[in-house]
């Protein structure tokens, strides 16, 4: 009874929005206004389109009590229908009520550029339509679409993220999410007890299988380039991903509606007076209907919001007229269709949903949610089949094998066998169908696998009925045997072909569903012959193969009228043969759909009648809520009239088929209501109207019951290995729901566990980067004895999936492995020795012996040894792909030294105790070089863990003392450029050792050496040299002017931008500024935080603050590549002791600075300048916005010098 | 001859930020210029420290130096110090040699733009960690009354008192700017003047000569 009256809710579901109430209920005003909109946007035309959704004062309402945030995702709650000029102009979707939109952008008028999820077509649709869809429970299988689009939109399909399934994990998680509720598992008390649940699990599971087996395509195509089109697999894709998500939303509807009804409510009073009531107000086209006799004055008093809808009645009310005539009232409804269908289709399921939603109780009545459609997967269909078959032909085959074979048994095998080759066939007709892209291929071994079945049957016949001479009984001679075994063995091999073929086919266009009958289907061979040796009496028709819609033929009515959907027959009388359920008229392939006529597909009486009697006999207890609209402008109908009894009522008062014929008629529409909104011209209405039964589930609202016929079907067809192979991977424990990946599909956040797992994934080699990036920071968001435990726990978690525990724990030993051979750091990680060697010793010893005895022996070692084992290679990130071998070869030769006799002399009898030579008295291309070997030397030796948790600023960089000593160096150097030009007395030395400086800057420039560029520049740059005006004076304009061009090349200006530019294309051997890696580190620090909140409210690490700090330090690992230059000892050495000596001084004296600045006044005192400046009449301190920011003075400089002499 | 600031709708101004390390600086920074949203911060790019505030109804592009980690780089000091328009000098209320540093920054900054005008804040960082105080609040306000320089107790971590340091700084730095611009204007044209007189004197002294 619960399923009878389920079935009954169905029809009455979706028939219900055609009775809806305009003028009751506060809650139903909204609708009524938008009714009104959008029928005014149908029927004028609107021609500028925003005006139809922002039009309604809805907009504000949805707008004013959501948040100015952008909405990933909409789902309608309205459907819209874009009018035809709308349409000429620009792409405007249609939407049904419940569709979930992917949102692109959202224009400030309101309209939203969206993909539809349903059919993934692309276009602009009226926000005020839809609201923000993120349940918490989608929120991250939503997460994963988004974070899935935009990497298959964004990254090249080459790239080597499709080379593994990683990408996919967030989808899977996400379903797992979803499904987390009380679902995981199909043992589930939950899932066990509700069947659409259990349905709707099972579809998106599949959904999902298939789309694991795109991915796996792909992956297939990248290795084996040229065969299929990668573009096309990743399009495929997107929209199998779209699917899931539909798929999602509906299982997610069937569950709160089933959660509604644990909830006990309402009184069956209020019930009944919600039934009458509550629908909502549809627009108005579709909404009107008469229930009545005299449905215009009726509707005319009732409802005046629907007054403009006016335009329609003149056509529906001839409708009207002539429908009452042939049935009652509620029969008529069908027509008004004759509107629109497309229209009505979109209407009634979006009411139907908005039904269920509002009026949940109304369900609770039945006491029931009821399923709307059976998942009947073809795929799974093909398969079943296919395994019937072939247990029929191998146990056949066996038989054979046993040399005697009595001759019933045998008819009878060939019967079974060719009964389910039957029926295989079907299924591979259908699929045929669906794919109207004419699929050769498919055809090909379509009538290869008949060819074979008929020939097995027909050696049967032979053997049978001209028994050879020799054959005594009922036994099958040995000779026989070999010809109907080959005949057997062809079956199954064309059959094997042929249904790998269907897959292949199924896969492009998509799996869909099918409604199967239990019974007698499929394409029927004339085993007249064998019938006589086999108790089975059924006769079979002829093996006419040639259409589907004939052999369904035999067991219904004849669907092939249905065909002419266009014409406008109308309303016979109703056969009523209730009769076996039928297939959902797939086969309707009509042409009809490819226009969008203005009044399309009005659907026959007759074809509703065929489909009524498709209907199982179940719904004679259906309840209907037959009321259909029939007029546009009528939209009440009292609740008096029969029409809107509820539904125990109406099981006993009205006549069933006026409910199938509602139903029928929905369903017929909404097929092709889906055909319009297809974009694929190529689909024929068979396979919108059977991918309907996939697709629009979310717009029809609750699925409650399935019907009786479906359930046969779905208990007779087994889980599909791949739904299973899903299940599995969904049983998985996994973290990957608690990862987070930015647009190019990294890891921004995620917890521990969820790292770790990534870690350790068993589907692909990490990725490299991800990898030396957890290893580098790691001690940054957790202690190393949080990673241990972590990694244990993946270990050990991964024994639940057996698939994947051996790969899963050789990984987790090779990170163990990894970080005590490269990555140990004995200080801190000391703690975590002990329960590493514990594992080893146990567990991984249990599991794996060889990898458990191993890490324990690297555990010894560390902890003897204190320090890594094996040499850092964390530095691969930068240094693997830029070895020095490729950028200097090592045969090069080294430039030769330009350092004369004397020159060495000298610096031998400064060793020997003699007075010290000057800068000048050098080169200043070989100082250049041996500063630059100098300063390589000291940035070569840089860690990276010297860099991280800024950790030179601490506590006077002691945990940072490369970083130390070479920024140390790079401002004893400035302080030695400045020492050795205020050195001298005179002005022209002076002037010389500035000239000497700029050459060296240039040298060091040409070198790329940035770091003793910029410390030589802001030297000469410095106030206390910058001030000596008469000593600039004597240097040359151009060396001035080289000065300039250097400066500008390490202009700190705009986050050092001319700086970041030339590193950017720099080769090495390049030596950066320190500083702005240091200042780049600091700020990556301070700027990001620590932890982040994922879209399901956890907090996680950001790990993206630590990528981009691993990022910075690859940059700079680039150039840790020394120069190929001669060193000189004996410079070195003095260039040491000049260091050494300003150091010195600075360390004695109170700053350097201080101490330069007032030997500078000595040198030239502040009066000769001010006199100076006075004289001048230029302001003195001009605002570095005019002159140019840190060149300012130079200018001033000229400019003082240009004016001198005039004055 | 017009000021080009004239047609200048929106100034743009370098703030230095200046202090010792680990006194939170470049926190306030990265508070002042992080674009809430953006979901993570990548400061390798060109306006990374740049942002627009609007003070008083005008305008104003911000480009905010900060020495943040490379302090030890003493050398650099100055070329910061001379592109600043205006400084803010930051210390920790925790730390009072952070305080005591200050002086030499204000010492250094005074020298290299040899002006006791140049626009300043004073920011006393981390006051949230009241309990670690180290610096007297009326310590600090002497200092501020001495330099001239409005002093905020701010902290990055809980955004107190960030936008309003930078604010001040920046009304700051108009005003100076304006009141340059009225000195600039009045120097040019005084410069125009005096042009001109000599040339008339000059021509005179021609006519002189050929008279003579």
């Amino acid at each position: 009874m619960a399923t009878l009256s389920g079935r009954g809710m169905r029809t009455s579901l979706q028939v219900a929005p055609l009775t809806i109430q305009k003028s009751r209920g506060t809650s139903r005003s909204r609708g009524s206004d938008q009714a009104d909109s959008s029928s005014n946007g149908f029927s004028d035309t609107q021609m500028t389109p925003p005006a139809t959704p922002n039009g309604a004062q809805e907009d504000h309402n949805v707008h004013s009590d959501s948040e100015p945030v952008f909405h990933n995702f909409l789902r309608a709650f309205y459907p819209f229908q874009p009018s035809p000029v709308m349409t000429d102009s620009t792409v405007t979707l249609p939407l049904n009520e419940g569709d979930v939109v992917l949102v692109h952008s959202i224009h400030t008028n309101g309209w939203a550029d969206g993909t539809l999820l349903l059919t993934g077509a692309r276009g602009w649709l009226p926000t005020n339509y839809c609201d923000a869809y993120n349940p918490e429970e989608m929120r991250s299988l939503l997460k994963a679409l988004l974070n899935f689009w935009d990497l298959m939109r964004s990254t090249s399909v080459t790239d080597e993220t499709f080379g593994s399934q990683e990408f996919m994990k967030g989808i899977i998680a996400g379903v797992r999410y979803l499904l987390r509720t009380d679902c995981l598992t199909r043992e589930s008390p939950l899932v066990q007890r509700h069947d659409g649940l259990r349905r709707s699990r099972k579809s998106l599971l599949s959904e999902l299988s298939s789309l694991v087996k795109t991915a796996k395509r792909l992956q297939d195509a990248q290795r084996i380039p040229g065969q299929e089109d990668i573009n096309d697999i990743v399009d495929e894709m997107i929209l199998r991903a779209f699917k899931i998500i539909v798929k999602g939303v509906r299982f997610l509807d069937i569950l709160d509606e089933d959660r509604k009804l644990r909830v006990p409510t309402v009184t069956i009073l209020t019930t009944l007076l919600e039934e009458a009531y509550a629908p909502l107000t549809p627009p108005a086209e579709s909404a009107a209907f008469d229930s009545t006799e005299e449905p215009t004055p009726d509707a005319g008093s009732r409802s005046g919001e629907n007054n403009d809808a006016t335009d329609t009645a003149p056509l529906a009310a001839s409708e009207v007229a002539q429908d009452t005539t042939a049935a009652n009232d509620r029969l008529s409804s069908i027509h008004l269709q004759t509107i629109d269908v497309r229209r009505l289709s979109q209407c009634s399921q979006v009411q139907t949903n908005r039904l269920s939603s509002t009026v949940s109780h109304r369900v609770s009545l039945a006491g029931f949610s009821s399923v709307l459609r059976p998942q009947n997967l073809v795929s799974e269909r093909l398969n079943t089949c296919h395994d019937i078959f072939l247990s029929h032909l191998g146990s056949f085959i066996g038989r054979l094998q046993l040399q005697s074979q009595s001759r019933p048994s045998l008819a009878l095998a060939i019967k079974q066998s060719a009964t389910s080759g039957g029926e295989l066939l079907f299924v591979v007709d259908i699929v045929c169908a669906q794919s109207s892209m004419s699929m050769d291929a498919l055809e090909q071994s379509r009538i290869t696998m008949y060819d074979r079945i008929m020939g097995l049957v027909h050696t049967a016949r032979d053997i049978l009925t001209n028994p050879g001479p020799e054959v005594e009984e009922d036994v099958i001679v040995p000779q026989d045997n070999g010809r109907l075994l080959g005949a057997a063995t062809g079956c199954v091999k064309a059959t094997g072909e042929c249904v790998a073929k269907a897959r292949w086919v199924i896969e492009r266009i998509g799996d869909f569903e099918f409604e199967f009958d239990g019974g007698n289907l499929g394409i029927n061979f004339d085993l007249s012959a064998l019938d006589c040796f086999s108790e089975e009496k059924d006769r079979f028709n002829g093996s006419e193969l040639e259409s589907i819609a004939e052999s369904t033929a035999s067991e219904a009515l004849s669907v092939s009228t249905v065909t002419s959907t266009a014409a406008p027959a109308i309303t016979s009388e109703p056969t009523l043969s209730i009769d076996k359920p039928l297939p959902e008229v797939p086969q309707v392939a009509s042409p009809v759909t490819e226009q969008p006529a203005p009044y399309p597909n009005r659907p026959t009486a007759q074809q509703s009648s065929h489909v009524t009697t498709a209907f199982s006999v179940v719904s004679t207890a259906s309840s209907v809520r037959g009321d259909l609209t029939q007029l546009p402008k009528i939209s009440t109908s009292p609740p008096s009239t029969d029409n809107y009894s509820p539904t125990q009522h109406s099981a006993t008062q009205d006549s069933e088929f006026h409910s199938f014929r509602t139903e029928s008629i929905t369903t017929l529409s909404s097929g092709s209501g889906r055909t319009y909104l297809s974009r694929d011209s190529e689909s024929s209405i068979v396979s919108q109207s059977s991918t309907r039964a996939t697709t629009p589930d979310i717009t029809q609202g609750p699925r409650n019951q399935p019907s009786i016929s479906n359930l046969s079907v779905a208990e007779s067809s087994a889980q599909t290995e791949e739904v299973d192979d899903v299940e599995s991977k969904l049983l998985e424990r996994t973290y990957a729901h608690e990862l987070m990946f930015n647009k190019e599909g990294q890891v921004t956040g995620g917890s521990l566990a969820a790292l770790v797992e990534r870690l350790t994934t068993h589907e692909s080699t990490p990725d490299a980067m991800f990898v030396s990036t957890f290893y580098l920071t790691f001690r940054l968001f957790c202690t190393p004895v949080n990673l241990a435990e972590a990694l244990i726990d993946r270990f050990d978690y991964a024994g639940e999936a057996p698939h994947v525990a051996v790969p899963v724990r050789l990984r987790t030993y090779n990170v163990f492995k990894g970080w005590l051979e490269s990555h140990w750091r004995d200080e801190t990680d000391r703690d975590a020795l002990p329960m590493i060697k514990e594992f080893a010793e146990v567990k991984l010893t249990a599991a794996l012996p060889q990898a458990g005895k191993r890490l324990f022996e690297l555990a010894e070692k560390v902890s003897l040894s204190g320090g890594t084992l094996v040499p850092r290679l964390v530095s691969s990130m930068g240094k693997a792909s830029t070895s020095t071998a490729h950028y200097l070869p090592a045969d090069t030769p080294l430039p030769s030294p330009v350092i004369t006799r004397s020159q060495l002399n000298m610096l031998a009898n400064w060793k020997a105790g003699s007075s010290s030579p000057s800068i000048l008295d050098f080169d200043p291309l070989e100082l250049a070089r041996q500063l630059t070997i100098k300063q390589m030397g000291l940035f070569c030796s840089i860690t990276p863990e010297e860099l991280l948790g800024s950790k030179w600023t601490k506590l006077g960089g002691i945990g940072a003392p490369n970083v130390k000593a070479m920024s140390s160096f790079t401002t004893s150097l400035s302080n030695l450029v400045a020492d050795s030009i205020l050195y001298y007395e005179e002005v022209k030395k002076r002037a010389l050792a500035i000239k000497h400086w700029i050459k060296i800057a240039n040298q060091c420039s040409l070198l790329h050496n940035y770091d003793a560029l910029m410390a030589i520049t802001c030297a000469l740059t410095d106030t206390s040299i910058k001030r000596l005006k008469i000593t600039w004076d004597s240097v040359s304009v151009k060396r001035k002017e080289m000065l300039k061009s250097l400066q500008a090349s390490v202009d700190i200006n705009q986050n050092y931008k001319v700086l970041r530019a030339q590193l950017h294309d720099q080769v090495p051997p390049c030596l950066p500024f320190l500083g702005m890696f240091l200042t780049d580190l600091t700020f990556v620090d301070v700027g990001n935080p620590a932890t982040k909140t994922s879209d399901t409210g956890l907090t996680v690490i950001n790990f993206d603050k630590h990528t981009r700090t691993a990022k910075i330090i690859s940059e700079l690992q680039r150039f840790q590549i020394p120069y190929r230059l001669t060193e000189l000892p004996h410079l070195q050495e003095w260039l040491n002791s000049e260091i050494e000596r300003v150091r010195e001084k600075d360390k004695a004296g109170s700053n350097a600075q201080a101490t330069h600045y007032r030997k500078s006044l000595l040198l030239e005192p502040r009066e000769a300048q001010q006199l100076r400046s006075v004289v001048d009449t230029s302001p003195t301190t001009a605002p570095a916005a005019t002159g140019g920011g840190m060149f300012g003075w130079i200018r001033s400089n000229n400019t003082s010098h240009n004016l001198s002499p005039q004055i | 001859m017009p000021s080009k600031y004239s047609y200048q709708p929106c100034r743009e101004f370098n703030v230095v930020v200046l202090g010792a390390g680990g006194v939170g600086k470049s926190c306030l920074t990265a508070q002042f210029v992080h674009n809430e949203w953006i979901e993570s911060y990548d400061p390798t790019i060109e306006d990374s420290y740049r942002t627009q505030i609007s003070v008083d109804g005008r305008q104003v592009v911000l480009e905010i130096l900060d020495t943040a980690g490379t302090e030890q780089f003493v050398a650099m000091r100055d070329l910061y110090m001379k592109t600043g328009h205006g400084f803010m000098l930051v210390f920790s209320i925790s730390s009072r040699t952070s305080f005591d540093e200050l002086q030499t920054l204000r010492d250094d900054i005074i020298r290299i733009r040899d002006d006791e005008k140049i626009p300043i804040v004073i920011v006393g960082n981390k006051a949230d960690l009241e309990d670690q105080r180290a610096v007297d609040r009326a310590k600090a306000f002497a200092l501020s009354q001495r330099w001239d320089a409005p002093y905020y107790e701010a902290s990055a971590r809980t955004r107190t008192n960030v936008d309003e340091a930078f604010t001040d700084l920046c009304r700051q730095m108009l005003r100076r700017d304006d009141s340059e611009e009225e000195a600039r204007e009045e120097i040019l044209a005084q410069r125009a003047e005096n042009l001109a007189a000599k040339r008339r004197r000059r021509r005179k002294r021609k006519e002189k000569c050929a008279i003579l």
